[in-house]
């Protein structure tokens, strides 16, 4: 009977204990539930997070084009090599080939491939050939990804206009810093699953999002005037030993830059590569400074003292203003006493007597003081704000600079008459030609500016770029009566260095001595527009220390006509 | 009634019980049928090649990697998986009494050298066993390796299994229920001293066996309280690794030793209610440690969702309802606490590692019987339900 009993007792324990079981496995299920369930969108984003590796598709970037769609702005393709630990099955032959084939210091390319890291970037920029090469060894852990890289076909040219971009693809100067926006693409994604190890699964549907193209950009900048411009440039800069030229030829009618020359230029494909034996290292004190300087265009960022040129501007306010005639009679003793102060012609001897129109051929400095001091100080500035001598000309090139004038109410009979022939004020090259082309223009205030349009990768998108222009800034007849004037100059005057037979050309000299006066460096240059009568270029071109003869009619006006031989059939052509 | 008292006498005359018993029930009961759970045994045949499939989805992606065969850890498996099913069916066809029948010329029982066998065993693999991440758990002969541990279980199930129901009266004081302890303290021992999980697991099993046949359950609670208060001591004052798998527990997302149960948590998650179905899991390549061993649970999470999860629970229990209805229905109380031993084990077993997976409890290194890889386990279940089977075999029922 007490077995009976201890059976029956013990079945009963154990249903106690199964039924515990059951409780436990039924609460283990209830926790399953809620793990899968109410946890689920939480801990499956953390492990998709895990899994999930992203890669950037870089998008290609906008190209340049020049006004005849020459490109000077286009993509390489080159490839970045890089190493994943966890795959690496030979470092050693790894190390041995990567060091020869991308000529990297064994040391270096050793720390990366021993580093323990999920990806080591070895290097980047890799020409689409060594890439090649690395890849038919087929070695293990070795990853190769097709990248571009920015490329300048044509090298030099243009380099400070176009700028260049850094290793990160965007925009460092010039061009490509301004147009940022529209030239960089939007990168593209692939999502990739991994395993642990971070190998990708293959056939796993990967996420993948397209890149989409820069837009291209096209210029009104003319590879074949640049060129011309360029070699000039540079012939000159090599004759005369000087420190810099700078040209900019412009369409007076719209503002459209043909050409914008600073020579030296420097190698857009090798942007840190010195250009005029500088030659400092990285590591030299100055080095960043050295470099601004070498990538700086001077053409809009630097202002000067114009000198003679700046004549045309007080010649156009004393003709507005009605306090000149052209059969005015002036005389010239080679000097003008103003206050207290004896201001030179720079004809000692003086010009004697002569009339307005002689006055400019021979950029008489006693016609021009005597013309400024009848309009006067405010009236001047007038006409200075008028043809934009005071605001930045609105170019579409980054880092401008603005004129340094005078105060208006510190304006005295002095400075006045130092304003009048082109000193004690400075303003950028670029501002002069803006307002040397309303005044041949027609009165007209343009916006100087490269960009003509944007055009998407596809070519279903084109956007004219439109620039402000004012109307108004001169009359029609002190335009006119300029245009003579300067024609004459030419033909005539102080400017007859740039005659071309055949061709109209209107200009003005300028010699500027450099501050401090007593240094005997000079900026020669000269101002040049054609056709004379209606034109279709004007072109500036400054010659900063030259040395030896040093006047812009007989260095700066030789080196236009030069330029404008070349050009001007080539306009004509490009026109009909 | 005479049933049982032949079964006393045959302890006491010392005969072979298995042929006494034979005796009785074809004299006694010949109108009775034998019954052959054949529930339990497709169950286990189920669970097996389940098993078989859910190793060979969470192993083939490291097995690939590591053998250059997919199907490595499956294979061997397999193996495995085929050895015990003979081993289930010989077993099966034996009476189980020949377990405590002594062997012919030695007057020894057999329950006696299996335990002697075992502690033996446990004592070698200290000796020659291989150390494999820090503990000495496995023996290798030749190309076979073996987990004693796995061997101590069964035969602390067969030999309590034989200590109660050879002299149950012992269990009505503490003292019995310590005797058996001190018992089997040598094999608990030897095995917490490298595997604490495995000394878990055969510790419950006594506890289940003695509890069940045990008429006073007054002092299990007792016990059940002293134990919880040196579990508290231990972790608050004891081994820092163990103090470490508590923190752990209470923080996973933010501790970085909790980085494979993490793993496991998020495999469990992404299944969802469906799953992201069978071979689809992410969390096994790579992400979750040998995937295929006890965390395999969270690999089928993943891949059969909330629903096949709980499928698998849901075989799991009836298969603990089916030892259940053999062990109540036995016709013997060593059979009986038998099929209650290997209840327990399989009970604990799953129960531990499921939750290990949801981190409902602090981790610990349980396999999921049957299913998990390792194949000294998967051959010993297999056994174990063979002795199951073999009990079932001896009930004799009236057909209605």
């Amino acid at each position: 009977m007490v077995r009976t009993k201890n059976r029956t007792h013990q079945k009963r324990s154990l249903f106690a204990v199964v039924i515990v079981i059951f409780l436990a496995a039924g609460i283990l299920c209830v926790r399953l539930g809620y793990l899968m369930v109410f946890e689920a969108d939480r801990y499956g984003a953390m492990a998709k997070d895990l899994h999930q590796r992203e890669r950037s598709i870089k998008a290609a970037r906008g190209r340049i084009f020049d006004a005849n769609g020459i490109e000077l702005a286009g993509n390489k393709p080159v490839c970045t090599i890089s190493v994943i630990h966890s795959q690496l099955k030979d470092p050693e032959t790894v190390i041995k080939i990567l060091s020869e084939k991308l000529e990297l210091p064994e040391k270096k390319v050793r720390k990366r491939v021993e580093k323990v890291s999920s990806i080591e970037r070895i290097k980047s920029n890799v020409e689409k050939e060594t890439a090649d090469e690395i890849r038919q060894y087929d070695l293990d852990g070795v990853m190769i990804d097709e990248d571009y890289k920015r490329y300048y076909p044509l090298g030099n040219l243009a380099s400070k206009v176009l700028g260049f971009t850094g290793s990160d693809n965007q925009g460092i100067i010039g061009l490509e810093v301004k147009y940022e926006s529209v030239l960089k693409g939007i990168d593209g994604k692939i999502l990739t699953l991994t395993t642990a190890g971070g190998t990708e699964i293959k056939n796993a549907a990967e996420d993948r999002i397209e890149p989409v193209a820069g837009n291209d950009l096209y210029l009104s900048l003319d590879v074949n005037i640049q060129k011309y411009a360029m070699q000039a440039a540079a012939k000159v800069l090599e004759t005369k030993q000087a420190k810099s030229v700078k040209f900019i030829a412009m369409n007076p009618k719209n503002g459209e830059i043909y050409a914008m020359v600073n020579v030296p230029e420097f190698d857009l494909n090798a942007p840190y590569t010195w250009n005029n034996g500088q030659n400092l290292s990285s590591e030299d004190k100055g080095y960043q400074d050295a470099l601004n300087e070498m990538w700086r265009n001077a053409c809009v960022s630097d202002t000067y003292e114009p000198g003679s040129t700046f004549k045309i501007v007080t010649a156009t306010a004393a003709l507005e203003d009605h306090k000149v005639t052209l059969s005015d009679t002036f005389s010239c003793p080679g000097f003008k006493i103003v206050e207290d102060r004896r201001i030179r012609c720079h004809k000692t001897a003086g010009h004697g007597t002569e009339t307005f129109v002689q006055g400019i051929q021979n950029s008489c400095n006693p016609v021009f003081m005597e013309i400024g001091a009848r309009v006067g100080a405010k009236r001047m500035y007038y006409y200075y704000r008028k043809l934009g001598l005071f605001d930045k000309t609105g170019i579409d090139i980054p880092g401008e600079a603005n004129s340094i004038m005078h105060k208006e109410e510190d304006v005295g009979a002095v400075e006045l008459a130092t304003m009048s022939f082109g000193q004690s004020i400075q303003i950028t090259p670029l501002q002069l030609l803006v307002a040397a082309s309303a005044v041949v223009n027609g009165g007209k205030r343009v916006t100087p500016h490269f960009g003509v349009k944007v055009v998407s990768a596809d070519k279903t998108y084109e956007k004219k770029l439109v620039y402000k222009e004012v109307e108004g800034a001169v009359s029609k007849e002190t335009s006119e009566t300029m245009k003579q004037l300067l024609e004459s100059v030419v033909a005539e005057g102080s400017g007859k260095r740039a005659y071309i037979e055949g061709f109209r050309i209107g200009g003005k000299t300028a010699t500027s001595e450099k501050l401090p006066r007593s240094s005997n460096r000079y900026i020669s240059s000269f101002l040049g527009f054609a056709p004379a009568n209606n034109p279709d270029i004007i072109a500036i071109l400054l010659i900063d220390e030259p040395e030896g003869i040093y006047y812009g009619g007989t260095i700066a006006a030789p080196v236009v006509r030069e330029i404008f031989e070349n050009v001007l059939p080539y306009l004509e052509e490009v026109s009909s | 009634m005479s049933r049982k008292r032949n079964l006393e006498v045959d302890y006491v005359t010392q005969r072979s019980s298995s042929q006494r018993y034979r005796d009785s029930q074809d004299t006694v009961h010949k109108k009775l049928h034998s019954y052959y759970d054949y529930s339990l045994l497709f169950l286990t045949l189920l669970l097996c090649c389940f098993g078989l499939v859910m190793i060979y989805s969470s192993s083939s992606y490291t097995a690939q990697i590591k053998y250059g065969d997919a199907g490595y850890f499956m294979k061997k498996q397999l193996v495995a998986v085929l050895l015990g099913v003979f081993a289930m069916v010989i077993v099966s066809m034996f009476d189980y009494h020949a377990l405590i029948d002594k062997i012919p010329g030695i007057p020894v029982r057999l329950a006696w050298i299996a335990y002697l066998a075992a502690i033996f065993l446990q004592v070698l693999v200290l000796i020659i066993g291989k150390e494999v991440n820090g503990a000495k758990r496995w023996i290798y002969i030749g190309p076979v390796s073996l987990q004693p541990s796995e061997i101590s279980k069964v035969v602390a199930i067969i030999f309590v299994s034989f200590l109660v129901s050879a002299k149950p009266k012992v269990l009505r004081d503490f003292q019995g229920f310590l005797a058996i302890v001190v018992f089997m303290f040598p094999l608990l021992f030897l095995i917490a001293k490298e595997n604490l999980s495995t000394a878990i697991v055969l510790f419950a099993i006594i506890i289940g066996i003695c509890f069940v046949a045990s008429p006073k359950k007054g002092y299990y609670f007792v016990t059940a309280f002293v134990m919880a208060g040196f579990v508290a001591l231990y972790v608050l004052f004891g081994d820092p690794f163990r103090i470490k798998r508590f923190k752990v527990w209470l923080d996973v997302e933010n501790e970085p030793m909790g980085y494979q149960i993490l793993q496991g948590l998020y495999a469990v998650a992404s299944g969802k209610l469906f799953g992201t179905g069978l071979g689809e899991s992410m969390q096994k390549l790579g992400f979750i440690p040998e995937a295929h061993n006890d965390m395999i649970f969270s690999v089928i999470c993943e891949e059969l969702g909330l629903f096949g999860a709980c499928i698998v629970v849901l075989l799991f229990m009836l298969l603990i309802w089916r030892l259940f209805v053999i062990a109540i229905n036995a016709p013997d109380m060593f059979g009986g606490l038998l099929c209650t031993g290997i209840l327990v084990h399989v009970a604990v077993q799953v129960l531990i590692n499921i939750a290990v997976v949801t981190n409902s409890i602090p981790s610990t290194g349980i396999p999921l019987p049957f299913v998990s890889y390792g194949g000294t386990s998967v051959a010993i279940l297999l056994a174990e339900i063979g002795i199951a089977l073999s009990v079932s075999n001896r009930i004799r029922y009236e057909r209605h």
